[in-house]
Formats: C-alpha cells, sequence, structure tokens
C-alpha cells in the first residue's frame, strides 16, 4: 500500500497538542489536564488505511493515558518514532471490533538516566489482527508491559521486540491470552544487553478451555555482550487445551567467537565484527515486518543503535 | 614469503603442532596431506589467528612481518586468506552484504573509496558464474543452510573477490562434486602468480591433479615428515600413510 491510498495523520504533544483531521472517518479528540495528555482515537470506518503518526516534542516527562478503538473492518497502522528525554508514563487502552487490523510499530529512544513506563492492554474481537513492533534501546529504569486479549475467534497477535541497551534495568511483560478457538499468536523478543544492562523478557502464554485449534508461538533471544551485563527470559506457558500447537524457545549467550574469528579472518576489526554479528542477531525477525518502509526504518534503528 | 620456524602450537592443552617449520616461496605452491588429526587445520588456523590455538613457541615471518604479532584482521589485510574446512554460519546477515563488506573492509585499507552497488554487483555476477554460483544464493544469510558443496564455493568466491597473495585452503575440495571441482580448480588456476602462494590441504590427489603442486608435504602428529614433489602425492595415494 503506498501512502496515497493511506489516510495520513500526525499529532504532535508539546505544551499544546497540534493535529489536523480532515476525514470524518475518525474522531481524535486530546486534551491537556494538570500536565497529564488524554487521548482517544475511534477509527469510525476505513474506506482506506489509516496511518497515525504520534509525536512527542515536549521538554519534560511525558504522561499519557490514550484510548484507541477500531470499528468492524477498520484498518489502522500507528506510529512512535519519539525520543523521550526527559521520561514517559504511557497507558493505553485499545479495543479492537471484528475484521479490524492493526499496526502499531514503535522506534524509540530513551534516555538512560530517566523513568519510563509503558502499559498496553487490547483486545481483539472476530478475525482482528494485531501487528506489533516494538524497538527500544532502554533506560535506567523502564517498565513495559503489554496484555493481549484473544477474545474471539480467528484473533490473530503478531508481535515482534527488540531492545538494545548499555545500562537499562528494564522489565517486559507480554501476556497473551487465547480466550476463544482458533487463534493465533506468534512473538519474538530480541535483545543485547551491554554494560551493566538487567533486562528482563517474561513472556506469557495462556490457552483457555475451549480453544481447541490454537497456534501459539514464542521465541525470546539474548545475547550478552559485556562481563556485567544480565539476561533473563522467561517463559510462562498455562494451556488448558490439548488441539493446541505451540512452539516456545529462549536462549541467552555470548556472541559466537567462531563467527566474530570468522568474520575477522576477512579483515573486518573486531568491533565490526561484532557490529555485525549483533545486527545480523537483530535483523533475524525483520522480515515479519509487514511493510517495507517501516522494515528498512527498523534496519536504520538497529544499524544506528548497536 | 612465509617462513615458518619450530612452531609449536597447543589447543585446549594439548599439544597439536611440534616443531613445525616450512618455507613457502612465492609463486610456489605447496599441498599438505595428512591423517586425519594430524593438525593440518591446526595450521591453518594458527595462521589466520584462531585465538583458540595457543602458540608455546615459535616463529612465523610472512612478508617480512611478524605475522604472531598480528590481529586476525592485520593478517588478513596484509594478505592471507584461509578457506576454512568448515566455515561458518552468519544468520541474519545476507551473503550479499556480507561479500561487499569484505570487498570494502580491503579497499579501505588500500585507501580506496567503497565499491558502487552497480560495480558490486557486476562483479559478483562475474565470480560467482565461473564458479556457477547462483545468484539468489547472495539474497540468503552467509552460510545458513548452504550445502557443503555450496559452502565451499562461497570460500572460493570470497578468495577470489579479496586477491590474496597467500591462500590457505583446507580441504576446499571435501565435499565439492566432479563440476564443481574443476570449475574451483580453473579459478584457482587463474589466480596461480608469480607474487600469490598457495597451501593446499587435501586428501586426495585428485585435487592435485588439477592443481600442479610445486612440494608435497606429509603431515604426521604435527610436524611434516616427508616433502617432496608431486610424485609423493601419487605414492600417498597408492600407498597410504603407513
Ligand atoms: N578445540 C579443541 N579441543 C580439543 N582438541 C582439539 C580442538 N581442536 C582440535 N583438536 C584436536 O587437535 C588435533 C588436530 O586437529 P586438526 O583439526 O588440526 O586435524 P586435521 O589434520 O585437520 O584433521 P582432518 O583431516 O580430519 O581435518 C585433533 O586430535 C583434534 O581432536
Ligand atoms: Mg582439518
Amino acid at each position: 500500500m503506498t501512502n496515497t491510498e493511506k489516510n495520513i495523520c500526525s499529532i504532535i504533544i508539546g505544551e499544546e497538542i497540534k493535529y489536523e483531521n480532515n476525514s470524518s472517518e475518525v474522531d481524535i479528540d486530546f486534551k491537556i489536564q494538570n500536565d497529564h495528555i488524554f487521548g482517544k482515537i475511534d477509527i469510525l470506518k476505513s474506506s482506506k488505511k489509516f496511518l497515525i503518526n504520534l509525536s512527542n516534542v515536549k521538554d519534560k516527562k511525558f504522561n499519557l493515558e490514550l484510548e484507541i478503538s477500531l470499528n468492524e473492518n477498520s484498518f489502522l497502522e500507528l506510529r512512535d518514532e519519539s525520543d523521550y528525554e526527559h521520561g514517559s508514563d504511557i497507558n493505553i487502552r485499545s479495543t479492537m471490533n471484528k475484521n479490524s487490523i492493526f499496526e502499531f510499530f514503535r522506534l524509540n529512544k530513551f534516555k538512560d538516566s530517566t523513568k519510563n513506563t509503558f502499559n498496553h492492554n487490547i483486545e481483539l474481537a472476530l478475525n482482528c489482527e494485531f501487528r506489533d513492533f516494538n524497538f527500544s534501546n532502554g533506560s535506567n529504569e523502564m517498565d513495559n508491559k503489554t496484555t493481549v486479549l484473544l477474545n474471539e475467534e480467528n484473533a490473530s497477535y503478531i508481535g515482534s521486540g527488540v531492545m538494545i541497551s548499555n545500562s537499562t534495568n528494564s522489565n517486559n511483560d507480554l501476556s497473551i491470552k487465547h480466550l476463544s478457538k482458533s487463534a493465533k499468536s506468534d512473538c519474538s523478543f530480541k535483545t543485547v544487553s551491554r554494560g551493566n544492562s538487567n533486562i528482563k523478557f517474561s513472556g506469557k502464554v495462556f490457552v483457555d478451555h475451549d480453544c481447541s485449534k490454537t497456534i501459539s508461538n514464542q521465541i525470546s533471544k539474548g545475547l550478552i555482550m559485556d562481563e556485567f551485563a544480565k539476561i533473563s527470559l522467561i517463559p510462562k506457558l498455562e494451556i488448558n487445551n490439548d488441539d493446541v500447537v505451540c512452539a516456545h524457545g529462549a536462549a541467552s549467550g555470548k556472541p559466537d567467537e567462531s563467527v566474530i574469528f570468522y568474520l575477522k579472518s576477512r579483515g573486518i576489526p573486531q568491533n565490526e565484527a561484532e557490529k555485525i554479528y549483533v545486527e545480523g542477531f537483530l535483523g533475524e525477525f525483520l522480515d515479519k515486518i509487514p511493510n517495507a518502509e517501516m522494515q528498512e526504518k527498523a534496519m536504520k534503528y538497529i544499524s544506528a543503535n548497536c | 614469503m612465509l617462513d615458518i620456524k619450530n612452531l609449536n602450537v597447543s589447543v585446549e592443552d594439548k599439544q597439536i603442532l611440534r616443531d613445525l617449520s616450512l618455507k613457502v616461496g612465492s609463486g610456489e605452491v605447496h599441498a599438505i596431506m595428512g591423517p586425519n588429526g594430524s593438525g593440518k587445520s591446526t595450521i591453518a588456523h594458527t595462521l589466520a589467528g584462531n585465538p583458540n590455538y595457543e602458540i608455546i613457541s615459535g616463529d612465523v615471518n610472512f612478508n617480512e612481518k611478524d605475522l604472531l604479532e598480528m590481529d586476525p584482521s592485520e593478517r588478513s589485510l596484509s594478505g592471507l586468506f584461509l578457506a576454512f574446512q568448515y566455515p561458518i554460519e552468519l544468520p541474519g546477515v545476507t551473503n550479499a552484504s556480507y561479500l561487499k563488506q569484505i570487498v570494502n573492509v580491503h579497499r579501505k585499507h588500500r585507501g580506496e573509496n567503497p565499491i558502487e552497488a552497480g560495480d558490486f554487483l557486476k562483479l559478483l555476477k562475474e565470480k560467482s558464474s565461473i564458479l556457477n554460483i547462483p545468484m539468489d544464493m547472495h539474497s540468503r544469510f552467509v552460510n545458513a543452510g548452504f550445502s557443503g558443496g555450496e559452502k565451499k564455493k562461497n570460500e572460493v568466491l570470497q578468495l577470489d573477490l579479496l586477491n590474496p597473495n597467500l591462500v590457505i585452503m583446507d580441504e576446499t575440495d571435501s565435499g565439492l562434486d566432479v563440476d564443481a571441482l574443476k570449475s574451483t580448480s580453473e579459478a584457482v588456476n587463474q589466480l596461480r602468480s608469480s607474487n600469490r602462494s598457495f597451501i593446499i590441504i587435501t586428501h586426495y590427489l585428485r585435487l592435485l591433479e588439477y592443481i600442479e603442486p610445486d612440494f608435497v608435504h606429509v603431515f604426521q602428529d604435527g610436524s611434516i615428515v616427508e616433502s617432496g614433489d608431486k610424485s609423493l602425492a601419487n605414492r600417498i595415494d597408492k600407498e597410504g600413510y603407513a
């Protein structure tokens, strides 16, 4: 889909909030109260895909409460490519009505010394698809939590998270609840821990009793680059139905020295060899990103941050 | 070109190379044959600078430089190339982007600008066709899922792209089919010149029938036990090492 086939809208949040909405198919409403931003995005219907760029230009901590709803058959692509220099506290509740698609891209840079929390709670109805891609460099204190409720048949979640960090202490929680049959979830988390970073990922998958024909994949992989860097990857599965196809894996470790040596034996110096290795490690799942423009941006993000 | 003197090397505290000495002059082709586990790959990796191989004692002089003092990447930039017996997989990086990066790091070392995308594609097409490598192999991740023979061809392709002056080929022939062995040997023969030397590690006479060696060495228990010309390879092929 090219940009001319999209309805494009930007929401810029600073001391005041600027947005322009010339489509009757969406209802956007943002206001500020006591330094907190309350926002609402309702996709009423979409004859074309909606692309909404959300950006933060505040020079203070960013606090946002956001409600998103997608009506039947609508398609929203939401992007946030902001830098969060002063910390953030973001809470999002999303509701997807049947046959809707929601693509959510977050490619953010955070400042080490700040505290950042992110909470997203999303409910999916019949045949809905939620595609969630998140790229982050972590910060000293960081909590990310996404809860996906696959409420109705054929609801599907595909998600990919990448975190590259030098000095973060971060908890990343993903909880996927299969609450109806024939729902799918596919999640990958990749992280590179440097310096004294401590990165945790917990991936919970719950499959309810009557959820036959469930498909659920989860993979998490971590690279530990320095002596004091830590990673813990914790998959938690609770599966209450036998008719389920599940594949889950978690692995973390140091870079493979034989690969680094191979690259060096071709003339590539140590630091560049490590960079190529790390980029390859993080780039492995980029083909899951459904659009070429965002794939390219993700690749650039990885290259600039590792 | 290369002068190895009384080299002793251990791996995981186990001594493998014992008092190895070998001189390779400019333009010469040396073949090394020897039983499994005798230490042939150990020489190859030691020369390339693999940090798992510990030098106990000895000297290696490469083009008037102390090779053992050099970082593996410096060795490559100074013209040494090892075609691995077991090429390494690099997931997430396409072969094309990898090959371009190794070409560019050598160009940078020579003070040249990075190669233009179009020129690189042309070069890659030309070199790949000599080795019968299909272009779609380059959009796959480096060596990941390549067949044994494809991995070996990819090693020869890298050799051909980097123009080294000392080439060590560690059982490059193992795993190649008859046609590939022929095209690979032809590519190597094209590269033979008065300022490029080869050390060819192999178990088979067949390769040495395509690439005529100037010297053949028999390797056993970590050092050279016999040296001769090509007729030595003929004898080993008939009689074995016993
Ligand atoms: N990492 C290691 N740890 C322990 N022993 C090792 C290690 N690497 C090599 N060796 C041992 O060193 C010896 C020499 O190995 P090398 O690979 O040099 O043999 P080779 O002559 O190349 O054999 P082949 O013809 O089978 O390729 C072998 O006994 C091998 O088991
Ligand atoms: Mg060997």
